[in-house]
């Protein structure tokens, strides 16, 4: 049992190279992983800067993560940074110490540790297929969340207002609003406008380019703005030059004193897992559904643990799976590991090249194309798209408030408990037919017989107190010991009332409920279990599998 | 309430113990295993000013480093000493602003370091103050440190003379700087492209006078004449570097073009 086990998880553990024979098209994935690499250049300097971290370590995400996820996971999925990740960084390290002073920096790398130790803990606990309670629509509610916190930080850059802190998002729209000629910088402003206007023209033309081209109109914007009025006047901020590494080892710093302050990052660790996971896991389901690939989620959940535990020690921070990147390189065709390791080494060379073009990119046209991130995450089909059911809809507009108020890890504790809860109400519904017969009362139930359905269970024995009473348990999904006991009880006790509970139940359920002991008392009635049911008394289900199978 | 009185004390105590303690050296700093955050900072500026050019990369774009003109990390007397955190805020001609020493930082590496301005609160910015207030420890609030700055020079009689300066500099200084000004191993590039630009103070004659005067040659300072410092300092003037960034582009190509 212990050697099979061992034996899977080596499996598991050791990278799977079965896709280089599935490998047709590789010029196809080489293009693929080379429009990845240009997409996530400014994505990697962007999500640095929400971390509060160098752009280069950005970069080195982009590049590490990218890598080592993609060797070891089964799946054409773009890791790298994530907005989600990177903001929750951000908040979690900012009360430490100040951006991107190098106990700062040191405390990120401590926290992305932290971060891959959590998702191993995930893999070796097989709890990957626990992300599959966390509804979509808690997702979207994330995702809008954070598209706003994205809008409200680019606003700083954006607009020139450098340093500025507020706690909530209206204050600072206050004071924009009200200060707007003193602390609007109007070079900043019109490099930004110029960044957003050209994104959101070129959408309409090409969905995949369009930050791309967003990026280098606020680059050129930049250079007219630097060509006119010199850098004193403007006050404007740029990138600078990125000392990049080919090989960036460092080993992030352990003392004492280091893993004592770093006790208040463990509910950050494990909610950046938590979110990570979700999000890389959703990417890797859809690609399941939509490809051929032969996917593994405990491989993948794997690959993200080792990927984000590795981080540190090539300077990059934690990262997880990337939609728009994910879907850009699915549209190109590319269905291999291959195309993401090829993007990794290409970010390595297009940074290399591209690195004293880069030194002169003003952050107002980075933080353009971060409000054009921000505000594509928000959609307003998402909440037309959960209206239909209202359970839905309340916990995605929960997720987003909290998020939008209390900040990313308090809105993605509320969406995972929303959810679970949601999950939770909806299998302990039982649904209820009652029949009058000669024989009695027949009840036929459909749902999970446990612990939390047991009430309603008992509300409707309790109405039936005279004659003998039926229960049809042929639609019933799951029946547990406290189910099992409840039907011993309610038939010792209708025996003292000189009557008889039956029960309706297929080979396997007859089984299992003599095994758990539901006693003499009880009259089990045999269904022919190969005869399909006449008619299904139930009216039509969406999720529920008729199955009638037990533990 | 006692509890509170007692927290307060306890601070107080400590504030005191912690003014009166020798604040510990650089080498000492970089031998800790766990820096606080104040003195990781220290550290890092310490690191910035004696390498910018690894450290600082992302803003500077000639060839120096800050201890190229503060010599000694920014601890010699009469070499643009960097104990001078009492003496900011203070209002400069240079930009007409009272300038806080960030911004006073952040204008060395938009002029003698020929790079970009760093915004205010970069790590790199941050790091070089939390360093320049270690330097000041114990120094007067407001008052002019001692050996503040480069020694002014008293009028000499005569005008610098650029052509006895570049007998003066082939002499006493191409042995390091370079016949072409352009640095050779630890001695820094004084003039070409890769030296500081036409808008740092070091591009003033007084300024490079009273520096070369009390420091050049290096651990030989004070033994040229006053009259030799204006002039070779004149002749490093009048040499090529990188163009004033307070100058707009598009009105120099203005002038260039129009009559």
């Amino acid at each position: 049992m212990i050697a099979r086990v061992a034996r899977q998880l080596l499996r598991e553990a050791l990278p799977d190279l079965a896709w280089r024979h599935r490998l047709t098209h590789w010029r196809t994935e080489i293009f693929a992983g080379f429009v990845g690499a240009v997409l996530v250049i400014p994505q990697g300097i962007n999500f640095a800067w929400l971390a509060g971290m160098q752009p280069e370590y950005g970069l080195y995400c982009a590049i590490f993560v990218t890598l080592f996820a993609s060797l070891l996971g089964s799946s054409s999925m773009m890791s790298g940074p994530n907005t989600a990740v990177a903001i929750l960084i951000g908040a979690a390290v900012l009360p430490l110490a100040g951006r991107g002073s190098p106990v700062y920096v040191d405390f990120v790398f401590l926290l992305c540790l932290m971060v891959g130790i959590v998702q191993l803990l995930f893999w070796l606990l097989r709890a990957g297929r626990l992300f599959q309670y966390i509804s979509p629509a808690a997702i979207s509610g994330i995702s809008a969340g954070a598209g706003f916190l994205i809008v409200m930080s680019s606003l700083d850059s954006l607009l020139g207002l450098s340093s500025f802190q507020t706690t909530f998002f209206y204050q600072k729209l206050y004071v924009i609003l009200s200060d707007a000629v003193d602390l609007v910088s109007p070079y900043s402003l019109s490099i930004a406008l110029v960044t957003i206007t050209a994104g959101y023209l070129a959408r309409e033309r090409s969905s995949r380019y369009f930050l791309l081209i967003a990026v280098a109109a606020g680059y050129v914007a930049g250079l007219v703005v630097a060509f006119i009025w010199p850098q004193p006047v403007t006050e404007l901020e740029y990138l600078g030059r990125m000392p990049i590494e080919w090989l960036p080892w460092r080993v992030p710093t352990l003392t004492m004193e280091y893993l004592m302050i770093s006790v208040s990052l463990i509910p950050y660790a494990v909610t950046i897992a938590v979110i990570g996971l979700a999000q890389s896991l959703v990417i890797v389901r859809e690609l399941k559904m939509e490809t051929d690939q032969d996917i593994r989620l405990d491989k993948e959940v794997y690959a993200q643990g080792v990927a984000n535990f590795l981080a540190p020690f090539f300077s990059a921070f934690a990262g997880a799976g990337s939609f728009n990147r994910t879907k850009a390189n699915q549209s190109l065709g590319a269905t291999t590991p291959l195309s993401t390791l090829a993007a990794s080494v290409f970010v390595l060379l297009l940074v290399s090249l591209l690195g004293p073009v880069l030194t002169w990119m003003p952050m107002a046209a980075l933080a353009g194309t971060l409000f054009i991130v921000g505000a594509n995450m928000i959609k307003w089909s998402d909440v037309q798209h959960y209206a239909r059911v209202r359970s839905e809809l309340m916990i995605y507009l929960a997720t987003f408030l909290c998020i939008v108020f209390f900040g990313l890890a308090a809105g993605v504790t509320v969406a995972v408990v929303l959810s679970v809860t949601a999950f939770l109400l909806n299998i302990s519904r039982l649904e209820l037919r009652e029949e009058s017969t000669a024989a009695g009362t027949l009840l036929r139930v459909r749902g999970a017989l446990f612990y939390a359905s047991m009430e309603t269970l008992s509300d409707a024995f309790h109405r039936h107190l005279q004659g003998d009473l039926t229960v049809d348990l042929q639609y019933a999904t799951h029946i547990d010991q406290s189910a099992v006991d409840f039907f011993a009880r309610e038939a010792a006790q209708m025996r003292r009332r000189a009557q008889t509970l039956h029960l309706r139940v297929n080979a396997t359920q007859s089984h299992f409920l003599q095994s758990m002991g539901v006693g003499d008392n009880v009259r089990l009635e045999a269904l022919q279990d190969d005869a399909p049911p006449a008619t299904i008394p139930f009216a039509p289900h969406h999720s529920t599998t008729l199955t009638g199978e037990t533990r | 309430m006692f509890h509170r009185y007692l927290i307060l004390v306890a601070l107080l105590l400590s504030a005191t113990a912690h003014a009166q303690e020798e604040q510990p050296s650089i080498s000492q700093l970089l031998q800790e295993p766990f820096l606080d955050d104040y003195y990781s900072n220290v550290v890092y500026g310490y690191e910035i000013v004696t390498d910018s050019q690894r450290h600082a990369s992302r803003y500077v774009g000639n060839a120096l480093n800050c201890s190229s003109c503060h010599l000694q990390a920014g601890t010699q007397k009469d070499a643009l000493p960097l104990n001078v955190a009492g003496m900011y805020p203070k209002w400069r001609a240079k930009n007409g602003k009272r300038n806080g020493i960030g911004l006073r930082i952040r204008e060395c590496f938009l002029y003698s370091m020929d790079g970009i301005m760093p915004p205010e609160d970069a790590p790199e910015v941050l790091a070089v103050s939390a360093y320049v207030s270690y330097l000041s420890q114990g120094e007067v609030m407001g008052a002019e440190p001692e050996g503040r700055g480069v020694p002014t020079l008293p009028d000499t009689g005569y005008d610098p003379n650029p052509a006895s300066g570049r007998l003066v500099y082939l002499q006493q200084c191409a042995s390091c700087h370079g016949e072409q000004g352009q640095g050779v191993g630890v001695a820094p590039p004084v003039w070409g492209l890769d030296s500081f630009n036409r808008g740092a103070g070091m591009h003033g004659i007084e300024t490079a006078a009273g520096f070369i005067w009390a420091n050049m040659p290096l651990g030989q300072g004070r033994s040229l004449s006053q009259q030799q410092a204006l002039d070779v300092a004149a002749y490093i003037n009048l040499q090529i570097r990188p163009a004033d960034p307070r100058e707009s582009r598009l009105l120099k190509l203005l002038e260039a073009v129009l009559p």
